[in-house]
């Protein structure tokens, strides 16, 4: 784990309001997060309390309504809308629970699609789109349209589709949601595998066996961070021993209140 | 930004033939309306085409003095000019000698058209133009008989000169000389039948095979001795003083007209400008039917495209979360609608020349082809696509990431 790198993600007093007056009702309520480059980290939480619009906000889809959110180091709310989606297509993969892929589109389409907004051209965007669904043992399903494929194929398309370019956060909404329990182990694998190699994700889930995955579980309660854990297989790594250690002096609880 | 320029064309492409009806029948709007302008520009090119030739074959040394002041082409198109017809001509006589005094001026022959009935054997059918001119004209308007004689100041000025087909028309043959015609209620003998010319369009607005010649005095003395010029044809002696005679004239009428400018002469190209009464119909009821067919194919487009932007709404979710800007979504849209309009432009532009070449078989010229009519429908089909499909375009990018992405999941 590199600990000596900057944030990747630093949220202070984040807030999300819905409506206005009686309807008044904040998705997140006051969240701050600290996020370091090659986390792996499991959001956990009851139906409504503000995980997806959290990983919407994360992923720039999304504005808070108060509080402070520094993307590398930079404040969100002082980059513009180009910028934005500059960013979206070149630091950021998104993996939805419900696909997404574009019907119209066969597989490699749908994979090199996030870089033509990066500006690359139509043959090498294909190769590296092959190379991509190489990566997920899909190489023979190609020129497939979306709807030809099984749930585990698709979702496995659409993490190839959010790695093609190469992003440094992966954000994942519930991306074995629709899955059976043998393709979720896929997938999962998959996202570890990612992990391993370097990448930050932030992967919103209800199966709490997932989890075993990730190196931080947080759980989320009416807008706000609930818990904040690092998992076992973390802690297992010395120097995460020690940062656990060194803050909180209570060796391996698993869990502690953030406030 | 040129890939996804590429790109955007590629996906229009793909979405346009993936609902096949539905964008053929709203190209199909746009297609009626481009067909329309196409087969105007083209047989209104080729009418002129015809007369700017015979100017050219008679030597680019005619200029001509009509009355009113020429509109420009445009408002010439969409007022069809009819009242010109009854009002009283602005040229007199006089000018007609300032003319003929003018230095470097060959020959001068005014045309006055007259209606009224032509009886032989059987009577001519109505309208039929009684042109009352001066001898001149046969060299300046290169009109050559084919029996007898034209006019000629040295015999009767009860003679006529007559058309083949109006021979044919009213005697039964085409040698008729000899034979006496009763114009207006006054007898004429006939001195000589016009060869057959066969172009009804020309710059003196006759069809000279449907009409009779009569001298210029016996013209005036049917019209209870007014001279009600339509028009005055000058030659000059070369084509290099044309340009002084036109300004010279230009001076001496407007003075002698009390300093009104009411007349107008041309000489080249824009003598081309076709006049008659039947082609501005037809022109004028064609923009009519163009302009309504393109507004009602633009509506088209924009319906359209509306549709398409709301059932793709998710899919613009989707390319925004993998990073399409605003820019980037409005240009697939607006990118859409181009293909649309200009896919249902070019197929107007090639029905436009079939149809025109169809029409063509039953007129005397043939529709011209040219870049500037084939640009004139790219560009306005360029035009349409951009107006109709900016606004769906810009919706499309308005829209939420988050909501689009909720839509049907």
């Amino acid at each position: 784990m590199a600990n000596n790198t900057p944030p990747v993600i630093r949220l202070r007093g984040l807030k999300k309001r819905y409506g206005i007056g009686d309807a008044e009702n904040y998705a997140i309520d006051g969240i701050d997060l600290t996020v370091k480059r090659g986390e792996f980290i499991a959001i956990m939480g009851p139906s409504g309390c503000g995980k997806t619009t959290l990983l919407n906000i994360l992923g720039l889809l999304d504005h808070s309504t108060e509080g402070d959110y520094k993307l590398d180091g930079q404040s969100v709310k002082s980059i513009s809308k180009r910028k934005q989606a500059r960013i979206r297509s070149r630091q950021i993969g998104f993996v939805f629970q419900s696909f997404n892929l574009i019907p119209r589109l066969n597989v490699i389409e749908n994979v090199a699609l996030p870089l033509t907004y990066k500006g690359v051209t139509k043959t090498k965007r294909l190769k590296m789109a092959s190379a991509a669904l190489a990566n997920f043992h899909l190489n023979e399903r190609e020129y497939y349209k979306p709807y030809q494929l099984s749930g585990g194929q698709t979702q496995r398309v659409a993490i190839a589709r959010a790695l093609v370019n190469d992003p440094s956060i992966i954000l994942a909404d519930e991306p074995t949601g629709n899955l059976d329990s043998r393709s979720s182990h896929v997938i999962m694998e998959e996202l570890a595998d990612l992990h391993k190699r370097g990448n930050t994700i932030i992967m919103v889930t209800h199966n709490p066996r997932l989890t075993t995955y990730a190196s931080r579980v947080i759980t989320m309660l009416d807008g706000k961070i609930d818990t904040d854990t690092m998992t076992l297989a973390a802690l297992q790594k010395p120097a995460n021993q020690k940062r656990a250690l060194g803050k909180h002096s209570k060796k391996r609880k698993p869990k502690r209140k953030k406030k | 930004m040129r890939f996804l320029f590429a790109n955007h064309a590629q996906n229009a492409y793909q979405s346009l033939r993936s609902s096949r009806v539905r964008s053929g029948l709203t190209m199909l709007g746009v297609t009626i309306g481009i067909a329309s302008i196409t087969a105007i520009l083209s047989l209104s090119g080729g009418a002129s085409k015809v007369i700017s030739d015979q100017i050219k074959a008679l030597g680019g040394n005619i200029a001509v003095i009509r009355p009113g002041v020429v509109q420009d082409p445009i408002s010439s198109l969409t007022n069809s000019n009819s009242h010109r017809d009854f009002a009283a001509s602005t040229l007199t006589e006089a000018d007609i000698v300032y003319v003929r005094n003018s230095e470097h001026v060959q020959s001068v022959a005014p045309i006055m058209i007259l209606g009224g009935t032509i009886k032989a054997d059987s009577k001519a059918p109505d309208g039929t133009p009684i042109v009352a001119t001066t001898p001149e004209l046969a060299s300046i308007s290169n009109l050559q008989v084919r029996d007898g004689q034209f006019l000629d100041d040295s015999i009767s000025q009860d003679t006529a000169v007559i058309g083949t087909q109006l021979s044919i028309d009213i005697f039964g043959t085409e040698s008729s000389i000899g034979k006496t015609v009763t114009i207006r209620g006054k007898p004429f003998t006939i001195v000589g039948v016009l060869k057959l010319q066969n172009d009804p369009i020309n710059y003196n607005q006759v069809d000279f095979d449907n009409a009779v010649i009569i001298n210029f005095a016996s013209g005036k003395s049917l019209n209870r001795s007014v001279a009600q010029i339509q028009q005055i044809n000058i030659k000059a002696d070369s084509t290099d003083n044309l340009n002084s005679i036109i300004n010279h004239l230009n001076q001496v009428i407007t003075a002698s007209h009390k300093g009104e400018k009411d007349f107008s002469i041309l000489s080249g190209d824009q003598i081309a400008q076709p006049t008659s009464q039947p082609f501005y119909t037809i022109a004028a009821v064609t923009t009519a039917i163009a302009a309504i067919s393109l507004l009602v194919g633009g509506i088209g487009i924009m319906n359209i495209m509306l549709v398409t932007v709301a059932e793709r709404t998710r899919e613009i979710g989707i390319r925004k979360a993998l990073g399409a800007s605003n820019g980037g979504i409005s240009w697939q849209f607006l990118i859409e609608s181009l293909a649309i309009s200009i896919g249902g432009g070019i197929a107007g532009y090639v029905v436009g020349y079939i149809v025109s070449f169809g029409i063509s078989t039953f007129l005397t010229f043939d529709p011209i082809i040219n870049w500037q009519i084939a640009t004139t429908a790219i560009v306005v089909s360029i035009i349409m696509g951009t107006i109709f499909g900016i606004y769906p375009a810009i919706r499309a990018a308005r829209k939420d990431p988050i909501e689009s992405l909720r839509q049907y999941s």
